[in-house]
């Protein structure tokens, strides 16, 4: 089996005596044992004896290599002994000389300025960009109504039932399941003041306002955000986006316009559904808890008007606009690599919710003051 | 095909850069009509970035690129448009429209470009696939291409308007040496027949010597062109002992 001798020969001198084979197996054993030797004595001169080395592969040489980097350190000297020429040759290939240092991190202080500095930068020039790939969209959207010969229809079809008609089941579900608690939630507190009707009033008011839309919003950017901004990262990947400009075709136009339409198309629709089945989960609530259907029905009917439907489904054309334009963004944005795809679809989204709620929250300050 | 006619493509004074990182600069050299010109160098050394200047899908931060007179770094709106519409580039993997076939990946272009019907667009693609030997998959999907297939199918959908210039970004890198020599083999076809001017990318030495008119070598490390001229020549008479060295290396 393979060993390791030491032996002090005199004061500043070591020897090593290593027989048997140096495979990865055996080294990662006598590693640690032989330099902590070596740092203990901190030798003048050490001695290797690889004669009894009948094998020897990159993590004997590395041991070798290892040893003769620390005596250098040290400012001590190595012979090796013995080696068998062939294994000698090979530590001479493999010696790696003087290797240039890394160079030294900056203090965590530094680092943590820079960090703020270049993130702070980013952020500037991420916003920037937004709104001049805001305005861009609007020219050429504006472009497209004016002409719109240069529509590609069949692609805005495709995406408006990818987009659209694949996610009524997923809204509808989410919009059932919503209504269902919200209803569900109130009716508890409400039967304290005997007030349990009203629980159509609120379900109907805060779905058809605020909850519908958003939640629709969050569907969309999820499902389809994300997607647009996969799509047209990995034809940025491919290069099919410089093919389009080098062919003298707008990507914004050819691929955004398309997405916006069709998001823009589908996010009214979509709500729709989603309030219809929000309020047969409240519907539902009420009926169990010992309302008559016609009753829920005249409750709900007289809770909202016209003003609340169209101002929710007003929201969802600024929702969906953002949502894909956003979407589009991040893809076109996407830089080189494996991960750059996945980290523009994680972008699109998370901006994409954030636009959303930003966006909301000045719809509100808005119809406050004009007193939707 | 070489020697007294104008350049159609002029590079003046052209300094490219990533950031604040320099990548070449004062760059200056003409491509001449109908000529197959070829940008050499060692990896990293800055050709593709170099051709995607020229291709108006970069700016240089300093000079000019003159492709029949126009400047491309300025151009804008429907004078790039006119550019662009006399060049035809291939790119690396080809940069097929993944969701289309091959007719209707030329037909677009076509489609952008003029009023044809769409027989008449259909009709000139099944041409341009022919040319490149393709005609028989031209329902295909990009997917279910060879990596040669897809950039023959690219080349096709880069004549589609039958351009002045063809740019070529490494035509033959990842391909079989038959094959790559078969690529070579169209480009010689198209130069001779229909007068195409060609800027190629490539490090691939057998297809120097088959297609180049001209070359130009760019360097790393001096970040300029250290060698013009014929293939031949600069392997025999070069001054620089490295340039000599690249083309005999298995020419």
């Amino acid at each position: 089996m393979t060993s390791i001798d030491y032996q002090m020969l005199d004061k500043s001198r070591l020897k090593l005596v290593i027989n048997g084979k140096l495979d990865a197996e055996n080294t990662s054993r006598l590693w640690t044992q032989a330099l902590r030797k070596v740092g203990e004595t901190e030798p003048q001169m050490l001695v290797v004896d690889a004669a009894g080395v009948d094998y020897c592969d990159g993590a004997g040489m590395a041991l070798l290599l290892q040893l003769q980097a620390t005596q250098q350190r040290n400012a001590g000297q190595i012979q090796i002994e013995g080696l068998r020429s062939e294994f000698e040759q090979l530590l001479a290939l493999f010696d790696p000389g003087k290797v240039s240092e890394p160079e030294p991190r900056a203090s965590s202080f530094v680092r943590l300025a820079e960090g703020v500095g270049q993130t702070a930068v980013r952020l500037l020039q991420d916003f920037t960009e937004q709104v001049s790939f805001t305005g861009e969209l609007f020219v050429k959207l504006l472009g497209t109504v004016t002409r719109p010969g240069s529509l590609r229809l069949t692609d805005t079809f495709l995406i408006a039932e990818k987009a659209g008609a694949d996610a009524v089941g997923i809204t509808a579900l989410l919009g059932f399941l919503i209504g269902l608690i919200l209803a569900f939630q109130s009716a508890i507190a409400m039967r304290k003041f005997g007030a349990e009707i009203f629980v159509a009033d609120l379900v109907t008011i805060s779905l058809f306002r605020e909850l519908g839309p958003l939640l629709t919003a969050f569907v969309l950017a999820s499902r389809s955000g994300s997607a647009f901004a996969a799509e047209l990262g990995t034809m940025k990947v491919n290069e099919e986006i410089d093919a389009l400009t080098t062919m003298g075709i707008d990507p914004v136009r050819f691929l955004a316009i398309p997405r916006v339409i069709a998001a823009v198309a589908v996010m009214p629709l979509l709500t729709m559904f989603n309030n219809l089945f929000g309020l047969i989960g409240c519907g539902l609530v009420m009926i169990s808890v010992g309302f008559a259907p016609i009753a829920v029905i005249n409750q709900i009917q007289q809770a909202v008007g016209l003003g609340d439907l169209f101002g929710g489904l007003a929201k969802t054309l600024v929702f969906g606009m953002l949502i894909a334009g956003i979407g589009c963004l991040r893809g076109l944005q996407t830089g080189t690599g494996a991960s750059a795809v996945g980290d523009s679809a994680t972008r699109a989204v998370v901006s994409g919710i954030i636009a959303i709620v930003l966006a909301d929250g000045v719809f509100a300050v808005v119809y406050y003051f004009l007193g939707i | 095909m070489e020697g007294s006619s104008e350049p159609i493509i002029r590079v003046e004074d052209v300094t490219v850069a990533y950031g604040d990182s320099v990548v070449l600069k004062d760059l200056n050299f003409q491509v001449k009509h109908g000529e197959v010109f070829i940008i050499l160098g060692g990896s990293g050394c800055g050709k593709s970035t170099l051709l995607k200047h020229m291709i108006s899908l970069h700016s240089p931060v300093k000079g000019k690129i003159l492709i029949d007179g126009v400047d491309i770094v300025t151009a804008e709106g429907s004078e790039l448009r006119e550019i662009l519409r006399k060049i035809g580039v291939m790119y690396q993997n080809g940069a097929l429209f993944g969701s289309m076939n091959l007719i209707d990946n030329i037909c677009l272009v076509l489609e952008e470009f003029t009023d044809l019907p769409r027989d008449a667009t259909e009709t000139i693609a099944l041409m341009k696939l022919n040319v490149v030997g393709l005609a028989d998959s031209a329902h295909k999907m990009p997917s279910e291409l060879s990596g040669g297939m897809k950039k023959r199918a690219a080349i096709a959908r880069a004549m589609a308007l039958d351009p002045e210039i063809l740019f070529l970004d490494e035509p033959s890198a990842g391909l079989d040496p038959v094959t790559s020599a078969q690529l070579d083999d169209l480009i010689l076809e198209l130069s001779r027949s229909l007068k195409i001017t060609f800027v190629v990318v490539t490090h691939e030495l057998p297809s120097i010597f088959t297609v180049a008119d001209r070359v130009i070598m760019l360097d790393k490390n001096t970040k300029t062109i250290i060698a013009t001229g014929k293939p031949g020549e600069l392997r025999d008479k070069s001054d620089n002992p490295w340039v000599r060295q690249f083309f005999n290396r298995q020419g």
